[in-house]
């Protein structure tokens, strides 16, 4: 881990003077937590790392925060993805948020990061740590006092226990060596299939349960690397107006579906918007069943192919299915 | 009766069954199966109460919920002169008794602060002051901080018992808990039998031990001024700020944010006023009906949130600062910005000035 952080480092050192910013992790407020890190002046890139907490999807600031479509200078933006990242920078492509050729990306196969929630719930008590590692089917966390192993599938995150894409498809540069997926196709939805066993009335109440702590924090649209439409959402617009400001189910309920049915086909389930709730809702569930949905009729999947067009972007009059 | 009794970790659920009866009881639960975030619910039997680390939401929605009905309204029309009509407006509100039992010392002092906005100053919030009155709070000295805790760099401590009026101290397989006003006073019959000279011995040397704690590092309470000298640097802000990601999470988590809007909604004939908690991250925040907003940068609206909290609000009242360390912010934040090092880097331009 830590050599990859070195060649990461040095792989953006050798184009950054051709670079406005490189986009890639450094270490948050402890060892636990990695942060988003932009780093204007390559005597700052030492502070860059790569270890399983580097979960953030630093695609979502692309058509937000940077927006590289409007570019000042013919300098690019150097990005850091891992494999489900790559899936939204290239639905970003296609969808023209962001120019291909103003980009520098680095790509890192990745073995999954850290559901930091999982692992405060085994060892609450996880202090002073040092170096957080994957060995094997292991995760390793050094303290100063010992160093803890736990079993992968119990602390990393959802998305990461079903990934089929942990190498980047898209990329300039390549860190390490392309991995084996954890998942195969057959079990990209696993999830689903088994609330899609419940009765209808046990999945409307399993929804129930799971929205109606939704305090309508906005974290799992802004987190969203496809979430475009910035300070424009429908859920906040205020002429017409769709949400009251009451915090009901109703409201809340709704918002999703919203959220949802504007990533259908779209979505890149890079897990974002789960990964970020506050209050651990797994919507990532319904943008999931979209995509199922996309799957079967249209043969579709988003961010894998950038020349393709999106399907629902598009019209297709041949189209057999719809 | 001694104002201290013990509460064994078996008795709990019995004497919250017991309070409940009389009041509101919120209690601290889990999100969910298999979650680690806990909030605060009231009481009802069969709830699992947890003591063990901080929640995170805290209980700020008992005296400032998320969304109350200020007022219901209801049109009609004169069925004699069908061109006027009269409104029926209904703005009662039955508040009831509450206990908030298992919050911590910076959730309690969140609500010092809003003591100041909704009940000190020239207008007092009826609704707010209702429930403050009606509410007591029995808090769990904190023996649990974690790497984003920074209660003592803001002036508190995890064995301040400020606006508390019972005081919970773990000890051995229980609780000694200590009444600490005429509020408190009145629950504590209810509450268990009385504690054991031991017990209370015990309970004086945790209490001692965690309140000599420092928790966090800096003193962040002398902001005030290095704020108005970063206040124009926008190289700082952007630095500190580019990977905010706008959501409203750490004004939400926020013990000590009291944001509110006021929307009325209405169907047909028929509406409610609304008051809701907003966030001054958002870009809706600040827009003005003309469609001017004078936020419309998340840097901008970051600067605000820290300015209020370390510079205008103790310019306001008193020195107080509006932040009470408890890292909610710091923790829940999808890309971990961490308000302390923002507070702290300060400083230093306003040094370098000189």
């Amino acid at each position: 881990m830590e050599d990859k952080a070195k060649t990461l480092q040095e792989e953006f050192l050798k184009v950054f003077e051709k670079l406005d910013v490189a986009l890639g992790w450094e270490t948050g407020y402890d060892s636990l937590h990695a942060t988003p890190s932009f780093i204007r002046q390559s005597q700052d890139l030492n502070r860059m790392v790569w270890n399983p907490l580097c979960s953030q999807n630093l695609c979502t600031y692309l058509a937000k925060t940077l927006n590289p479509s409007v570019r000042e200078n013919d300098k690019k933006i150097g990005i850091c993805v891992k494999g489900c990242d790559s899936r939204s920078l290239i639905a970003l492509i296609q969808e023209k948020f962001v120019a291909r050729e103003t980009l520098y990306i680095v790509g890192i196969p990745c073995e999954g990061t850290v559901d930091w929630r999982r692992l405060m719930r085994l060892k609450p008590s996880l202090k002073d740590v040092q170096a957080v590692t994957i060995q094997g089917n292991e995760l390793c966390v050094e303290t100063t006092q010992k160093t803890y192993r736990f079993p992968l599938h119990k602390v990393l995150e959802q998305r990461c226990l079903q990934c089929r894409y942990p190498n980047p498809i898209i990329y300039d540069c390549l860190i390490g060596h392309p991995i084996t997926p954890r998942a195969g196709d057959g079990q990209a939805y696993e999830d689903i299939e088994k609330i899609e066993q419940y009765s209808l009335s046990d999945r409307l109440k399993f929804w129930e349960k799971e929205l109606d702590r939704c305090i309508r924090c906005y974290a799992c649209r802004n987190a969203c690397p496809l979430c475009v439409c910035r300070d424009r959402c429908i859920a906040e617009t205020r002429t017409p107006k769709w949400l009251t400001q009451r915090c009901d189910l109703t409201e809340k309920f709704l918002y999703h579906m919203i959220h949802a049915m504007h990533l259908a086909g779209r979505c890149t389930e890079c897990g974002e918007c789960e990964r970020v709730c506050p209050v651990e809702i797994p919507v990532t569930l319904i943008k999931k069943k979209l995509n199922q949905i996309v799957k079967d009729m249209l043969d579709y999947e988003a961010g894998i192919d950038p020349q393709k067009q999106p399907p629902l972007l598009t019209f297709d009059p041949g189209e057999n299915k719809i | 009766m001694s104002e201290k009794i013990f509460i064994a970790q078996g008795e709990l659920t019995a004497v919250l069954e017991r309070l409940s009866k009389e009041m509101d009881v919120w209690v601290p639960v889990e999100m969910g199966d298999e979650k680690w975030g806990i909030r605060f619910l009231p009481y009802h039997r069969d709830t699992v109460v947890v003591l063990n680390r901080q929640s995170t939401l805290g209980p700020k929605n008992v005296l400032f919920p998320q969304v109350e009905t200020l007022l219901s309204f209801r049109y009609q029309k004169d069925d004699d002169d069908p061109s006027k009509q009269h409104i029926d407006l209904k703005d009662r509100q039955d508040i009831s008794p509450a206990l908030v039992f298992g919050a911590r010392p910076c959730d309690v002092r969140g609500f010092l602060t809003f003591d100041q906005v909704f009940l000190n100053g020239r207008y007092k919030d009826p609704y707010y002051e209702q429930r403050r009155e009606k509410t007591l709070f029995a808090t769990l000295l904190c023996d649990t901080e974690d790497s984003a805790c920074f209660c003592s760099s803001v002036g508190s401590g995890p064995g301040d018992r400020e606006g508390s009026d019972l005081w919970i101290i773990p000890v051995d397989e229980g609780f000694v808990v200590e009444a600490l006003n005429e509020k408190g006073r009145k629950l504590i019959p209810v509450m268990g039998k009385q504690a054991t000279p031991e017990q209370i011995e015990k309970a004086r040397r945790i209490h001692e031990q965690v309140s000599a704690k420092h928790v966090g590092e800096d003193d962040l309470t002398r902001s005030a001024r290095d704020f108005t000298g970063r206040f124009e640097d926008m190289d700082y802000w952007r630095d500190m700020v580019s990977k905010c990601i706008s959501c409203g999470i750490c004004t939400f988590v926020c013990p000590t944010c009291y944001c509110f809007n006021i929307t009325d909604e209405s169907r047909d004939l028929t509406g409610e006023r609304l008051r809701s908690w907003d966030s001054c991250m958002f870009y809706h925040y600040t827009l003005e009906a003309s469609g001017h907003n004078p936020r419309p940068e998340k840097f901008e609206r970051y600067r605000n949130r820290v300015g209020h909290k370390f510079s205008y609000f103790p310019d306001t009242y008193n020195g107080m600062i509006s932040c009470c360390g408890c890292g909610r912010c710091i923790r829940s934040c999808p890309v971990s910005i961490d308000i302390r090092r923002v507070v702290h880097h300060l400083k230093e331009a306003v040094d370098a000035e000189v």
